[in-house]
């Protein structure tokens, strides 16, 4: 990775809603975990305000729901999440 | 062109068993998943895996990805779009590069049946959804429906028993086909559980969001269920079209056919896992890791009989 690479990755905000028994949420913050990105988790099962946050931003109530950089991404699609982060 | 002995479509169970068995046979292995973990990653805590106590599909997958990268196989993310021939060997295009190699394992799994109705795709994630792993928990406290009578339905009930106030299950039966065990834990859940027997959701009915159902036989004098949530789990279909494309011939059911050694009618191609119907109905982990160590064997035997088969259709072609 280069370093004007490394600084886009470390400058993205990203939140993550998911619930506890989701795959893709885990196959999701797996990636962000190879790929260096930080990002912070929102339990949409005990968080309600969170709940309905994500419903509101989403729109549907799969999860996971990925924001970055407050753009919403629904599901774990890898391709738009790299091009989103940066990562493409 | 990376060049394999064996290039393996699909990173579940199956797909995974055979690139822990081929990487063994010190055959160059390349298996390429569009979903990694197939339907096992979703399936939730798996209870039957024997010698491994209760753990997450997901993470049972991980393990045999680490497993067969362990012994050198390559798993890598990506959907294959093409397999064709080019003399002896197949040429298999994905993420924009080729690849080519002296067989194939076809372990492409299933997709997920849809109920085929109207609004179903408009609701979807909007109170219809098709992974109550995922999904479920976000009804604590609501009414759902699944629909489906199969083992999927039953171990989907169970999970949602956790959350979900109330719990319809649709069967178009007159039974469920489940395992005896998980039958016992739906008895469990009491009244929380009522089963409709012999009925079938005829209409999804909202605007935006799921609001009723519309069944085939009245429930207390209405054919109109309302439920905040319908978990659709009525089997799956195998993915069958990249097999079908190269001549591989499929049987009654739409299955790849095979024989027991998990060879296709086509030479130097294999199949193994839900794509193949050998155990009929029966499609467990321990079905399709068996089937992907016995697929690796013949590709193995296969590729250690006719060495380098591109090179043998050279000299053929000389």
């Amino acid at each position: 990775m280069r370093v004007d690479e490394r600084k886009s990755v470390k400058n993205n905000t990203v939140i993550i809603y998911t619930t506890p028994t989701c795959t893709y949420c885990k196959m999701a913050k797996d990636f962000f975990k190879a790929q260096g990105v930080s990002y912070s988790e929102r339990d949409v099962v005990s968080d309600l305000e969170a709940r309905r946050v994500m419903i509101d931003k989403s729109g549907q109530m799969g999860v996971p729901v990925i924001e970055v950089n407050g753009e919403i991404v629904v599901g774990f699609n890898k391709e738009k999440l790299s091009t989103l982060l940066g990562l493409a | 062109m990376e060049s394999y002995d064996v290039v393996i479509i699909g990173t579940g169970a199956a797909g995974l068993s055979a690139a822990l068995y081929a990487g063994r046979y010190r055959m160059k292995t390349l298996a390429i998943g569009k979903e990694f973990g197939g339907e096992t990653a979703t399936a939730g805590v798996i209870h039957n895996y024997p010698g491994v106590m209760d753990v997450d599909g997901y993470d049972l997958m991980k393990i045999m990805r680490e497993q067969a990268c362990g012994v050198g196989s390559e798993v890598i993310d990506g959907e294959v779009t093409e397999v064709r021939r080019d003399g002896g060997c197949f040429i298999i295009s994905a993420n924009g590069k080729e690849y080519s190699a002296s067989t194939i394992i076809f372990a492409l799994g299933t997709k997920r049946r849809h109920l085929g109705l109207p609004n179903e795709k408009e609701l979807t994630a909007r109170g219809v959804h098709y992974c109550i792993t995922c999904d479920g928990p976000l009804y604590t406290g609501k009414t759902i429906a699944v629909v489906g009578g199969g083992d999927a339905s039953v171990k989907g009930v169970n999970l949602a028993g956790e959350y979900a106030e109330k719990i319809y299950l649709i069967v178009a039966d007159t039974s469920l086909n489940a395992e005896p065990i998980n039958l016992q834990q739906i008895e469990k859940l009491g009244d929380k559980v009522e089963i409709l027997f012999e009925t079938k959701v005829e209409e999804i009915v909202g605007n935006g969001k799921l609001e009723h159902l519309v069944l085939s036989k009245p429930l207390n004098g209405s054919t109109d269920l309302v439920v905040d949530g319908l978990f659709v789990e009525i089997g799956a279909l195998p993915n069958v079209d990249l097999p079908k494309s190269l001549g591989v011939s499929l049987d009654s059911r739409g299955y790849i056919a095979s024989d027991t050694m998990m060879k296709t009618n086509v030479e130097g191609v294999f199949a193994a896992g839900d794509t193949v119907n050998l155990f009929g109905r029966f499609k467990q982990d321990v079905t399709a890791v068996a089937m992907g160590a016995v697929a690796a064997t013949s590709s193995y035997e296969y590729v250690k009989a006719n060495g380098n088969v591109c090179i043998i259709h050279q000299r053929v072609a000389e």
